[in-house]
């Protein structure tokens, strides 16, 4: 992989015909942030305002998310803001939002009757004893029982939020492209 | 108004209409190109290298804040569809221009290969053309810069292919792999389809009209959509008459000759608005194949996981998109369908990962499946054939007008037995081929989607049944051209507009010796 520094003095080299029009620097000052080798920290801009979810939604929506992409040795759903994108995403549609919203409210129904409890104040264990027939369901797109759908709904949206984010993308996935190469390298496949 | 009266009036400035002026004013020849959209500067108008995490809904708006242009179906920019295209380039073969004749399906070429060849010479000597001599009789070698080298991923769906006993080549791409005095050479960043901020990729504004401007022969109105191509009583074509995208004022430029290149349906679209007392069923359109025989390409997809990359640490090879191709071999083979397919593969920016979507499970398991196979994720995009139908045409919506006030176009496509055929063959091949090469099947799409649109004003020698010449001279208005992809009367399997700016530079030539001998 080249790294940044090799990748930078490149452009100086570019330019026996044609300059390379643009210096290290103004090629990615149009999008500054894609420099994406080490994440900055987040401008502080004070807590989160829903769009859509109530604050106690957002919570439930921050363990969900969580249980679907978890804290591992990256951070999960919840960190990378997916509970954010999924609140703006019902925030554009009164019918996914009104989706959401059902979703959520037979989540914690049901979570209340297997344990007497809503779906945020479980242990991670039978969070994931709630959830795993609803994903094999969704898997099998067995759409009939109550709560596949919502499931299948709230894994797609976690994992777009996830793995958009600059969490998902570049520190989970190693997403190394959007510089600058001089050549391409030559690659040959391994001798068996 | 422009007083002037211009020599040609080019309605449209992508890869044709940028192609055909600039080739006309670096003759000595007064060019007007009337364009809808607004001027673009490739350098900043483009959001080349954003990323989904700087956008609060994760999605990359093409422009640039406060940027306006490349949102409108009618009027992109100056440039077209040039700004924002992958740039895979082909020559057209035989096989190609004489579908009729060879395979007793679809429609012949006014012309043939070697008609051709020189044009595609020059193109490729002016623009750059990246890729390998492969020797093979159904796609003729050019004037190549060097290919870029295939990636890992590409050499193990090769060995996949071979044990098939089917060939993957080098891609071909009007993009450069080695600098000109004028444009820096592609530096594998892999935003090629978010506008090339450096114009290695060719785009009809940096690498044609922006030089043609310097000959002082060429005039670029844009913002200017034209409603009407202005057709005298005498039949001659006298210019256009255009709305200011922005004011809605009217105005018009005069010329001794017009070519429309709006890009295939929106050409079909303007002949038809152009309709009057001489042309009722649209300009031009005496044949009454305005509009008919649209045979837009239709695409498959396969998804899948290399396995031998499944796990393996994540690279960066999106740099210049897709790097290899499957070319056609069908063709050669029996089968109980005419025409043939080739396949696309292994062009996705790694920025995206919708996939990620349909790895089953949940929790840490799915995280780390998805983790694993972030590196051997690729897609198979195989183009067929679509043969013309009586059912698939365009027409104008009788009851809908667009934002600019002009009716809007309409486009139908119904796809025939062969289309189906050909579909089903070539996404078994694609999955074949990476179950060969050791994959992991994600996703077979089940329908056909379409892709190059294609045909509309069709060319050919008999006025009864084509609406231009084999030099995309209209048949019945002597000084009207068309010249994009509504021309072609087959489709091929290949993409088309390498072919397209062939088509412009031969297109050029007829009109320049015309204009020579005051036929115009």
């Amino acid at each position: 992989m080249e790294s940044r520094r090799s990748a930078l003095k490149i452009i100086g080299a570019i330019g026996a015909t044609c300059a390379f029009p643009f210096g290290a620097d103004e090629l990615y000052g149009q999008q500054a942030g894609h420099l994406h080798h080490a994440a900055p920290a987040q401008a502080a801009t004070g807590p989160y305002q829903p769009k859509f979810f109530s604050a106690s939604e957002m919570h439930t929506l921050s363990k969900l998310a969580d249980s679907i992409i978890p804290p591992t040795g990256t951070p999960g759903a919840a960190a990378a803001g997916a509970p954010q994108y999924i609140d703006l995403v019902a925030s554009t549609s009164e019918e996914r939002g009104k989706d959401c919203r059902e979703g959520l409210i037979w989540l914690d129904a049901h979570s209340g009757k297997l344990y007497g409890k809503p779906f945020s104040e479980l242990t991670e264990d039978q969070q994931i004893e709630i959830l795993s027939p609803l994903s094999d369901a969704s898997d099998r797109s067995d759409w009939e029982q109550p709560g596949v759908k919502f499931f299948h709904e709230m894994k797609n949206l976690t994992a777009d939020g996830y793995y958009t984010s600059r969490i998902g993308l570049v520190q989970e996935l190693g997403y190394q492209g959007n510089t600058v190469l001089d050549h391409f390298p030559v690659s040959t496949l391994p001798e068996h | 108004m422009a007083a002037k009266i211009y020599d040609v009036c080019v309605v449209g400035s992508g890869a044709a209409g940028g192609t055909l002026s600039a080739h006309l004013a670096q003759r000595g020849i007064n060019v007007a190109i009337v364009e809808g959209g607004p001027g673009i500067n490739t350098r900043t108008a483009f959001n080349t290298h954003g990323m989904p995490f700087d956008f609060p809904n994760r999605h990359i708006p093409t422009m640039r804040p406060g940027v306006e242009g490349f949102d409108s179906e009618r009027s992109r920019g100056v440039g077209g569809k040039s700004m924002l295209w992958n740039a895979v380039a082909w020559r057209l073969s035989h096989r190609d221009f004489k579908g009729r004749s060879t395979d007793g399906a679809g429609e012949d070429w006014p012309l043939d290969y070697p008609d051709m060849a020189p044009y595609y010479d020059r193109i490729e000597r002016e623009v750059g053309v990246c890729g390998n001599p492969d020797h093979l009789e159904d796609l003729p070698d050019g004037i190549f810069l060097p290919p870029v080298p295939m990636k890992l991923s590409d050499l193990l769906v090769k060995r996949g292919a071979e044990k098939l006993g089917l060939k993957v080549i080098h891609v071909r791409k009007s993009t450069l792999t080695v600098a000109t005095r004028t444009r820096p050479a592609c530096h594998y960043c892999g935003n090629c389809m978010a506008g090339c901020d450096v114009a290695a990729k060719y785009n009809s504004y940096d690498a044609h009209m922006a030089p043609a401007l310097k000959t002082g022969r060429l005039d670029i109105f844009s913002n200017s959509i034209v409603r009407e191509v202005m057709v005298s009583p005498e039949n001659r074509a006298t210019g256009v008459r255009f709305l200011d995208r922005h004011s809605q004022q009217e105005g018009e430029v005069r010329a001794r000759s017009v070519v429309v290149s709006c890009a295939c349906v929106q050409s079909v679209a303007l002949l038809l608005m152009s309709r009057s007392r001489l042309y009722p069923d649209g300009l031009a359109n005496s044949s009454g194949q305005l509009g008919k025989n649209f045979i837009p390409h239709f695409t498959g997809g396969v998804e899948a996981f290399l396995t031998d990359l499944i796990g393996q640490p994540a690279v960066n090879d999106e740099g210049f998109l897709d790097h290899a191709y499957v070319p056609s071999f069908i063709h050669t083979r029996k089968r109980d369908y005419a025409r043939s397919f080739a396949m696309q593969f292994n062009y996705q920016n790694r920025r995206s990962v919708g996939w990620a979507r349909d790895v089953r499970g949940f929790g840490k398991s799915y995280k780390e499946a998805v983790k694993a196979r972030y590196p051997a994720f690729l897609v198979f995009s195989p183009y067929g054939e679509m043969l013309p139908n009586k059912q698939s045409y365009v027409d104008l919506d009788p009851s809908h007008t667009d934002q600019f006030g002009l009716p809007a176009a309409r486009r139908q496509v119904v796809w025939g037995e062969n289309d189906k055929k050909i579909f089903a063959d070539m996404q078994r091949w694609s999955v074949e081929i990476l179950k060969s090469a050791g994959a992991e099947i994600l996703n077979v799409y089940d329908e056909p989607a379409t892709n190059h649109e294609l045909g509309g004003c069709r060319m050919g020698s008999d006025p009864r049944s084509s609406v231009v010449d084999a030099h995309c001279r209209s048949h019945d208005v002597p000084n009207l051209y068309v010249v994009d992809g509504s021309v072609f009367p087959s489709a091929s399997e290949k993409n088309p507009t390498h072919t397209i700016m062939a088509l412009a530079a031969r297109a050029a030539d007829h009109i320049s010796e015309r204009l020579q001998r005051k036929e115009m």
